[in-house]
């Protein structure tokens, strides 16, 4: 009898202690949820007057793919992540060197190959996409066939033609995923690798030895 | 059981509903989805090049892994977070154009706090698309919010991945480098063996087998 109220009263603890713990956590994230709120509230609102910006705006949330994105991503990653691994007094001048060597390599490769095979897929699912209206280059109507509307969505989807973009968009860029799994072996690995070596290796060495 | 052609219908189906009138979430979903292919690649480079030492290898292979997880993490909560937060300021109101403002006001909506009536916009709790009459200005509106949600998820990869990622990387991979060597330091010693002494009469038997040797010369 004593043991089985023992045994009570440790579980009431426990669940008293378990409580307390919970209200607390809440008490602290409701007040980091007030505060955040008021900071936000806070913040002055912003409308966009001229219609240079809207339209810059609209027409980036239209355009911009992942070829796009990839390509803005290996520009700015050209900026910073080589004066990163520079800076990285952690490891060794030579280990530094290569670093440095191997990131710029990396994203040269990555971002060629990754744009042009986005850019490629994103056209090749938009040329297979063709739908009820629409023209060539000339202006003329375009014949509907099997193969040109493969990628097309059935039903009422395809009205809307800014969805309809980005539909095609977010499936060239899954295609182009899944042709990347080939390229990332066959061209980027390589292509890393070649120039790497060449960044690393001692132009003032008429043998081409690497830097010591 | 769905034929093929059927499950391609509505795999056309679920990306167009999913993605088509959500270009920024595309943007986060197939960039954590490149990400993760483009690593793999990457490790395989350092692993099978001849021309990187092996006490470079410990250091870089670390790093792509290093790389690949920071890379992959950092890019889907900091570009998500980003997007998120883009998403919240045009649904709220604090970013919004004349176009918007020319709605609200029209649906009753003060947009500026006026004796004493606080206006909504802007607010944590304003929501724009629960409006009643919101299908007024849903074309306008989602242009709009298309475009802030992928300049905000331009801005969230920028960071995640060409700031924060390679800083994380080079710490991780740092200390396993250190760790690394340390351990290989560790094992060459113990596998080091000490030259054993030489006898007198075991160099007389040498010397007489070489008798042409300078070197063994008695």
């Amino acid at each position: 009898m004593g043991l089985i109220i023992f045994i009570d009263l440790g579980r009431n603890m426990v669940s008293v202690s378990s409580i307390g713990n919970s209200y607390a956590q809440n008490s602290v994230s409701q007040k980091i949820g007030t505060i955040g709120r008021r900071v936000y509230n806070s913040i002055p609102n912003t409308v966009f007057k001229k219609d240079y910006w809207i339209d810059k705006i609209a027409v980036m949330g239209k355009k911009c793919s992942s070829a796009e994105q990839r390509l803005i991503l290996g520009v700015t990653a050209l900026a910073t992540q080589p004066f990163i691994d520079a800076h990285n007094k952690s490891v060794d001048e030579q280990t530094r060197k290569v670093s440095v060597a191997r990131t710029i390599a990396k994203i040269v490769a990555g971002t060629l190959t990754g744009f042009a095979i986005r850019k490629g897929c994103i056209k090749a699912i938009g040329a297979w996409s063709k739908k009820a209206g629409d023209v060539d280059k000339a202006g003329n109507l375009i014949k509907l066939t099997k193969l040109n509307t493969f990628f097309t969505p059935k039903g009422k989807l395809a009205k809307d033609p800014d969805a309809f973009e980005q539909y095609k968009n977010a499936l060239g860029t899954i295609v182009a995923l899944v042709v990347m799994m080939f390229t990332n072996f066959l061209i980027d690995a390589p292509l890393t690798k070649l120039i790497t070596n060449f960044l690393i290796e001692d132009p003032k060495k008429a043998d081409g030895g690497k830097k010591s | 059981m769905k034929s093929p052609a059927k499950l391609f219908d509505e795999f056309k189906t679920v990306i167009y509903k999913n993605y088509g009138e959500n270009p920024g979430k595309m943007l986060v979903h197939t960039g954590v989805l490149g990400w993760i292919l483009s690593s793999l690649a990457q490790i395989a480079a350092v692993v099978f090049n001849d021309k990187i030492s092996k006490e470079q290898k410990v250091f870089l292979i670390p790093q792509e892994m290093a790389d690949a997880a920071a890379n992959i993490i950092s890019f889907y909560v900091v570009t998500n977070s980003v997007k998120a937060l883009g998403s919240k300021l045009v649904k709220t109101g604090k970013l919004s154009t004349p176009k918007i403002l020319a709605y609200l006001e029209k649906t009753g909506i003060p947009i500026k706090s006026k004796k004493g009536i606080e206006s909504p916009v802007g607010k944590w709790d304003f929501d724009i698309t629960k409006l009643a009459n919101f299908d007024e200005i849903s074309k306008d509106f989602k242009q709009f919010k298309n475009g802030v949600d992928v300049g905000a998820s331009l801005v969230g990869s920028i960071v995640s991945s060409n700031i924060i990622t390679p800083v994380i990387r080079n710490e991780y991979a740092a200390k396993r480098q250190k760790n690394a060597i340390a351990k290989m330091k560790a094992k060459q010693m113990n596998n080091l063996e000490t030259p054993k002494g030489i006898s007198l009469a075991e160099y007389q038997n040498i010397a007489a087998r070489h008798p042409y040797s300078s070197g063994l010369k008695v």
